[in-house]
């Protein structure tokens, strides 16, 4: 084992939903400063697997891992050697609140989720003067900074229902950042936008990457894939079906369904 | 006939109006009416948010069973069974005690049987919001309780407000069966100043009575509107 390992690191993960098997054995690490594009028909587990990344859905198999830190309960297979009474210590010892983890690694939502009953502002100082992060203050300056670079400033007091989808997702991006995530995860961004609309947030998102956030994106923009990505993921029936760099992925592709779903979108 | 009838109506509503007595009777009636609908509502919204509160929390640990479990029975009969049937069994088995007070009995009954009512109404009110408020909230890192007070608590409010005044309302109008175990209310009042010793008639008694009701739901329809106004700051546009 290195020493250095990746940001994000997901062993073997599996994900059912009764008797639906969504995900079938993923095993995937980010770096940090990668972007990953993860592309995939819908009803693929592509979603699904964002969402297990910080446990929005808690994987029923596999381990998650955030910064060196284990985020789900330790996978038996995974430490054949292992007894039950060091399973038990080895969980002690790498594992982190759920909470705390996901205090790390920022969230945006296909549907914004802005908080109906908060104005901007609160919306992006409540999670980080309600975990400690930030003073009020610091929290308070911090976001309007960041609403002032999107250019949102004014619209700091008032409630989500008055702002088009397009400021939502700026905004919700801002809340996440706020945090100052060490990595943030993207669940179709765009995919509920008006297409006016899907500019604004792509242009951000780029900006973010060339800033060297890492990040990892579900989407359906081929050409966010092919500028900003450094490694693009196809994702069909629950396995990484094919996994390379843009140029490469777009350019060369070696699976049958990738070659037809490209030919579908492109 | 009809017009005999409403003439001597109008001056029956007068006599019933200007005889002390007859104020006197109404308004000890309306004392009980008030009593046990407020009391009733206390209870009612306590046990109520109570009863919601371990129905909506996820129950993965197994202590959560039982609880659960009670209180899908509690609403399951208290709903399953008429109100007048609730009452008698209160009055009649359970607190059947000497000196026991009727009010204390009737309040326990109604605020009972709402609880069950008002329990239903909040789920229904929490469950309304988004579940991407709630991912939201959580993705960021805050706890589920913390996600609860300050997002979903706040959002299901709105929605519950309109339903639990519904409620509140037809309880009032549902205590007037309360003569049934002896006790002197609102339509009670009515029913004695109509009958054979007073008026002897009981048109203008219970419209009379039927107006007192009528204000004190309409004070309260009021009073919910401007709740109302005041929680729907955020829905501007």
């Amino acid at each position: 084992m290195t020493d250095v390992k990746p940001i994000i690191q997901i062993k073997n993960v599996h994900k059912s939903f009764s008797k639906l098997e969504v995900l079938k054995g993923v095993s995937l690490d980010i770096e940090k400063g990668e972007k990953v594009v993860i592309i995939g028909p819908s009803g693929s587990g592509k979603s699904t697997l964002l969402r297990c990344m910080n446990l929005l859905e808690v994987p029923t198999m596999g381990e998650v891992w955030l910064d060196n830190k284990l985020l789900t309960k330790p996978c038996k297979n995974l430490h054949p050697d292992l007894s039950v009474k060091e399973l038990k210590e080895y969980y002690k010892q790498n594992s982190i609140n759920i909470n705390k983890g996901r205090a790390e690694m920022g969230m945006v939502f296909q549907h914004f989720n802005l908080f109906n009953n908060l104005s901007v502002i609160d919306n992006m100082t409540l999670a980080p003067v309600e975990l400690k992060l930030k003073s009020k203050e610091q929290a308070v300056s911090d976001a309007e900074k960041l609403l002032e670079r999107i250019g949102l400033l004014d619209k700091k007091d008032v409630y989500p229902a008055t702002l088009s989808g397009g400021q939502k997702q700026r905004i919700a991006i801002a809340r996440a950042l706020n945090m100052n995530p060490k990595v943030l995860l993207f669940d179709e961004p765009t995919s509920a936008l008006d297409p006016e609309m899907v500019g604004e947030v792509l242009q951000l998102m780029k900006d973010l990457a060339s800033e060297g956030m890492t990040m990892v994106v579900v989407t359906h923009e081929m050409g966010f894939a092919k500028e900003v990505g450094t490694r693009v993921i196809f994702i069909d029936e629950g396995i990484i079906k094919e996994e390379n760099t843009p140029e490469e992925f777009f350019a060369n592709p070696k699976d049958a369904r990738l070659k037809e779903f490209l030919s579908k979108v492109l | 006939m009809l017009l005999n009838l409403s003439a001597g109506f109008f001056e029956n509503i007068v006599t019933i109006f200007s005889s002390s007595k007859f104020m006197e009777m109404i308004l000890e009636g309306l004392k009980c009416t008030l009593i046990v609908s407020l009391g009733a509502t206390l209870i009612g919204v306590i046990l109520g948010t109570l009863v919601a509160i371990v129905k909506i929390i996820p129950s993965k640990s197994k202590l959560m069973i039982i609880p659960n479990f009670i209180c899908d029975v509690y609403v399951t009969i208290i709903r399953g069974t008429p109100m007048a049937l609730q009452l008698f069994i209160m009055a009649f088995v359970i607190f059947a005690i000497r000196g026991f007070p009727m009010e204390l009995t009737a309040i326990l009954a109604f605020g009972i049987n709402s609880g069950a009512y008002v329990s239903e109404s909040i789920r229904a009110g929490i469950l309304s919001v988004d579940i991407g408020q709630t991912e939201a909230g959580r993705a960021l890192g805050l706890p589920y309780s913390k996600t609860m007070s300050k997002i979903v608590v706040p959002q299901a409010i709105k929605n519950v407000i309109p339903s639990i005044g519904n409620e509140i309302i037809a309880l009032i109008k549902e205590t007037s069966i309360v003569s049934m175990i002896g006790m002197y209310d609102l339509t009670l009042a009515a029913k004695i100043i109509g009958s054979g010793q007073n008026l002897a008639t009981y048109f203008a008694p219970m419209v009379v009575v039927a107006i007192f009701y009528l204000a004190i739901v309409y004070t309260l329809t009021f009073i919910i509107k401007i709740i109302e106004r005041r929680l729907r700051a955020s829905d501007r546009r």
